[in-house]
Order: structure tokens, then sequence, then C-alpha cells
């Protein structure tokens, strides 16, 4: 008997259960409205004679009205909460979670099971999707997914990660994980002051505007990116915003590995 | 392997759910009776791990019953109706057995041993969500017995199972204790258990009223009446042949159903399957309302106080 097969088993089981749940066709809503979002705005950000012929202005509108405005504040969140809050919270809602926990698996590799089958689907879903917007505004997408590309990865696994914090905190996590997402992540990431430092949003955008403008220098434009008010928004360095995506990501998994560890769920019979 | 309840107390909040248990559960089969709500659900999650003692200890012969290395010695079929429901049976129970580590080919022998040993083999091929009550309980007890346990934790498990499969499950269960296992059997039905075995702890309000061989607690049940509600396609029909047989202590006839009251519920019990088959007597729906338990209750609280 090996730890490691019944370790593999239940990530497969969770990777199978999550891909034909629900979940699955929840996304499809996010990425439609996305896509419809982006077909009406598309000529603006295409290097087209008479429209945003500098290449500079185009990437700068498709980074503030696309990338920051639809995918990292509504996609990337509502992917990683469809899945991350299902994939141990599902379980726990309809009380099959039971059926693992009287296994002799660990109760944190149950937890790092979960994890490992969400990320790869969530990653998989919100990588591909934006590859697939950033494709159709030609150059200027192409330069975008490849200065983002970090940011959406790094953004995605601290929603993950946060996720499974709160579905193994709240029974019924998705609702307050849906609550969090659209709505604290938007207005704490928009208060002024040091308030929004607790919004993964904030640091998201923190590291856009400096590998955005990175990306515009090394493409040799001439025009920046628009910044926010400095007062206002105040952004962290990208050493400070990728440090601490991942210290979010690695703080909420430890987290909710020790409330797992230990937590008696008494709803699941 | 024993089951070793040291001086337990669980409490919910201000509420206790078990108040100073200790016992010791050894081979062979236990029914574990009480009336809902008397604490037998929270001794069952002591015993299978999902709940940990406020005060005292619960162990799995050497192991804490929390632990990890307690599940590699338990069997669990809990009281509960759900499942993977988009999977076959035979795909939940061979994914239940791969959780132990198995190997593909061992788990795949051990899925078709558990599931035959339900009666299921046939069956399993159907969709959980399409599964009657019956099938759905074998399927629970299967996934219990996929590591061969040498403690086997079941709830409730002849609930919604027709007479028939009750009597399997039973030799079933017989010859698995008779291998030297450790089975409680928790129910709020006493005769549910009267067959199957061979000690019984009766709980009440968290604690433990009584416990000895069923022969002793019975004693104590028999002056009291058994109570069962009976529903067949011809009531008037059926009361007529029930008022015949000795052991009825009287038959109620009302719109929908009967209610018929024994003073000796076991033989009772096999009498009325024989009459149902002789007098082609169709029974739609069997409930007891076990007055027997109220009974024992009745007797020993006052011992207990």
């Amino acid at each position: 008997m090996s730890l490691l097969r019944a370790w593999s088993t239940l990530v497969w089981i969770s990777f199978r259960r999550l891909l034909w749940s629900p979940s699955s066709l929840m996304v499809m809503f996010p990425l439609a409205m996305a896509a419809l979002a982006l077909a009406v705005m598309r000529h603006r950000y295409l290097r087209q004679p008479g429209a945003y012929e500098d290449f500079g202005l185009a990437f700068d509108r498709f980074t503030q009205e696309f990338v920051i405005l639809i995918f990292v504040l509504f996609v990337v969140p509502v992917c990683a909460l469809a899945y991350g809050t299902t994939s141990i919270g599902g379980d726990r809602e309809d009380r099959t979670l039971l059926f693992i926990l009287v296994r002799p698996v660990p109760r944190s590799l149950v937890l790092l099971a979960k994890v490992a089958a969400t990320l790869p689907l969530v990653l998989g879903l919100v990588v591909t999707s934006f590859f697939g917007y950033c494709s159709l505004v030609g150059e200027v997408g192409d330069a975008a997914f490849d200065a983002y590309l970090p940011t959406v990865f790094a953004m995605t696994v601290a929603y993950v990660s946060l996720f499974h914090l709160f579905a193994v905190s709240f029974r019924h996590s998705t609702i307050i994980a849906l609550v969090y997402a659209l709505f604290m992540e938007f207005f704490l990431s928009n208060m002024p002051g040091i308030v929004k430092r607790v919004a993964v949003n904030f640091y998201g955008r923190s590291l856009i505007y400096e590998y955005g403008n990175a990306a515009l220098r090394s493409l040799g434009a001439v025009h920046r990116l628009d910044m926010p008010d400095p007062q206002w928004f105040d952004p962290v360095t990208a050493a400070t915003g990728m440090t601490t995506l991942i210290g979010v990501s690695l703080g909420s998994l430890a987290l909710a590995l020790l409330i797992f560890q230990r937590r008696e769920y008494r709803d699941l019979t | 392997m024993f089951l070793t309840f040291d001086r337990v107390t669980k409490f919910y909040g201000p509420v206790i759910g078990v108040n100073n248990i200790s016992c010791r559960i050894g081979p062979g089969i236990t029914g574990l009776f009480g009336v809902n709500g008397a604490g037998k659900s929270t001794l069952m999650k002591l015993a299978s791990g999902q709940l940990r003692p406020s005060l005292g200890n619960v162990r799995l012969g050497p192991c804490q019953a929390w632990s990890t290395a307690a599940k590699r010695h338990l069997g669990y079929c809990p009281d509960i109706n759900s499942f993977y429901e988009e999977m076959t049976g035979r795909e939940f129970i061979f994914a239940m057995t791969r959780l132990y580590g198995y190997t593909r080919s061992e788990a795949r022998r051990r899925t078709e041993q558990a599931l035959a040993r339900v009666g299921m083999s046939d069956r399993a091929h159907r969709r959980i969500a399409g599964c009657s009550h019956g099938m759905r309980q074998r399927i629970k007890l299967a996934q219990a017995m996929v590591n061969d346990p040498e403690i086997l934790l079941l709830d409730e498990p002849l609930s919604g199972i027709d007479p028939g499969g009750r009597r399997e499950i039973g030799e079933l269960l017989g010859h698995l204790a008779a291998d030297g296992r450790t089975i409680l059997v928790s129910t709020h039905v006493l005769v549910e258990v009267e067959d199957l075995a061979d000690s019984i702890l009766v709980i009440s309000r968290g604690r433990i009223l009584a416990s000895g061989t069923l022969g002793e607690i019975r004693a104590l049940l028999a002056d009291q009446p058994f109570t069962v509600e009976i529903v067949t396609a011809d009531n008037r029909r059926a009361a007529a042949l029930l008022v015949e047989m000795h052991e009825v202590h009287s038959v109620e006839v009302h719109d929908d159903r009967l209610t018929v009251r024994t003073r000796n519920p076991t033989q009772f019990f096999s009498h009325l399957s024989d009459l149902a088959l002789e007098h082609d007597v169709e029974i739609q729906q069997f409930t007891t309302i076990d007055a027997g338990a109220d009974a024992v209750f009745s007797y020993l609280q006052p011992r207990a106080s």
C-alpha cells in the first residue's frame, strides 16, 4: 500500500469531479462576457491607420480597459473561486468528504491533493483564455501576454490558495468567496490609503504597471502606461508585489492546512 | 482488535454529547442501541475519528481513533445518503479502495470481492444516482469492507434493506465476526440487531445504560409490547390473518395502515414473512414503532440516574 498512490488517486478523482462539475459551466459566463467586451472594444487596441497607431497608446488602453478592469478584477477571481471553493467545499457541502476522511490519508495530504487538482485546472483555464484574448488584439496582445503572464499566474495561485482557506473555514464558502472576490476585492483595492494593501488585486495591478512599462521600454515605445494618481494608488515595487502574492499563496495554504488538520467537521453526517 | 473508550466525554459547546463513557468492545458483533439523540452518532463519530474527545481517549487497538494510522484498521459505513452520484457503484468502490494505496489490480480484486460480498456484483455498473436506497446502502457497506478492516463501524446499516437483504448481510457480518473482526452496529431499532449481535450497549442521554448479551437486555423488555405499522395491498384481509398469529397482541385497522402490537417480536417477524408468502399478502410498507425501546429506557432510566 502506498501513500503516493492513494494521494494521486485523490488528485485524479478530485480533478475529474471538478472538471465535470457545475463550476465548469459557471466559469463560461465570465469568460464569455470578457470575450464579448473584447470583441466590442477590439478595434481600439489594433494598430490600424487612423485609430491607435501608436503602439504604446494601444498597449496602454488594452492594459487599462481589458487586462486590469476586466481580466484580473473579474475573470481571474471568478475562475479561481469557481473551482477553489468547490474542490473541498463541494465535498463538504454534499457530505462526501467523510468518505475521504475515514481513509488512511493524512488530512494535510487530502487538502494538498485538492489544491493539486484545482491549480492545473484554474491555471489552464486562466492562462489559455488570457492567451486567446491577447491573440485577438494582434501585436499589442502578444506583448501584453508576455508582460503580464507572471502576474496573472501569481494572482491565480494566490486566489486559489485563498479560496481553499475559505473552503476549509466556512461551510458556505462559495457565497462568502463570491462576496469577497466581487465586492471586497473591488472596493478594497480602490480605497485610498493603506487599506488597499489587503487586496490581492492591488499587488496584481502594481505588478502590471511595472511589467507593462518595462515591456514598453524594451519595445522602444515612447508612450508609458497612464498611471493613476500616486497619492491615490501608490503602487508597490514589482519585487514587493510578487513576494506578497507568493506570501499570500503560501500563507493561505499553510493556514488552510492548519485549520483542516485540526478541525472537526460535525456537518459531515 | 479492541475498540476502547476510556472515560470519554464529548462537549458540543455547552451541550454534552457523551458523558464519561468507558467500555471495551472486542471481536464479535456489538449492537449500539439508543433512541435518536441518545449519543449513538457521537460515539460512532468518535470511534471513526471524525470527532476528537473533549476528555478521555478513544483507541482502535493501540492507535488513537483520530490518527491516520487508525484508519488502516477501520471500515466505516456512515448513516448518510451522499455519494459521488455521477460514478457507478463499481467506480465508487474502486476509487475508495484506491485511497488505501492499493495497486490498480489489487484494488480491482478487492472491489469485486466487496461487491460480491454485499450482493451487488451484477448491479454495480449502474450510476449511483439511479440506485435504489437498498442498493446505495449495500454500496456503503461494500466501501467499508474493501480493506478487510479489523474494526467495522456500521451506522444504521440495515435501514432500507429488504428482509432478504437483511438476512444476507446478517450472514456476511456473522462470517466477519467469526473471523475475529470487531463489529459495532448502531441502530435505534433493537430488533434489527437482535439476530446479529452477540452483545449490546444501550445508550441514553450520552451515557451507557446497560451492556451485556442480548438475552440479558431482552429480558428487560420481555413484558413490554412492541408496535409495528404495516401497509399492505389489502389491509382488512391482512388484519384478519394477523390476528390469527398467536404472538400478535392486538391489531388496529386504520384507513391506510395497520398497527400491530406483539409481545414476541422475534417470532412475529419470522412468522410475518411466512404469512406474506403463504397467503400472497403484498406488504408495501413496514415500520417499527419501537415501543420496546421506550420501555427499556423507562425501565433503565431510574437506575441510571
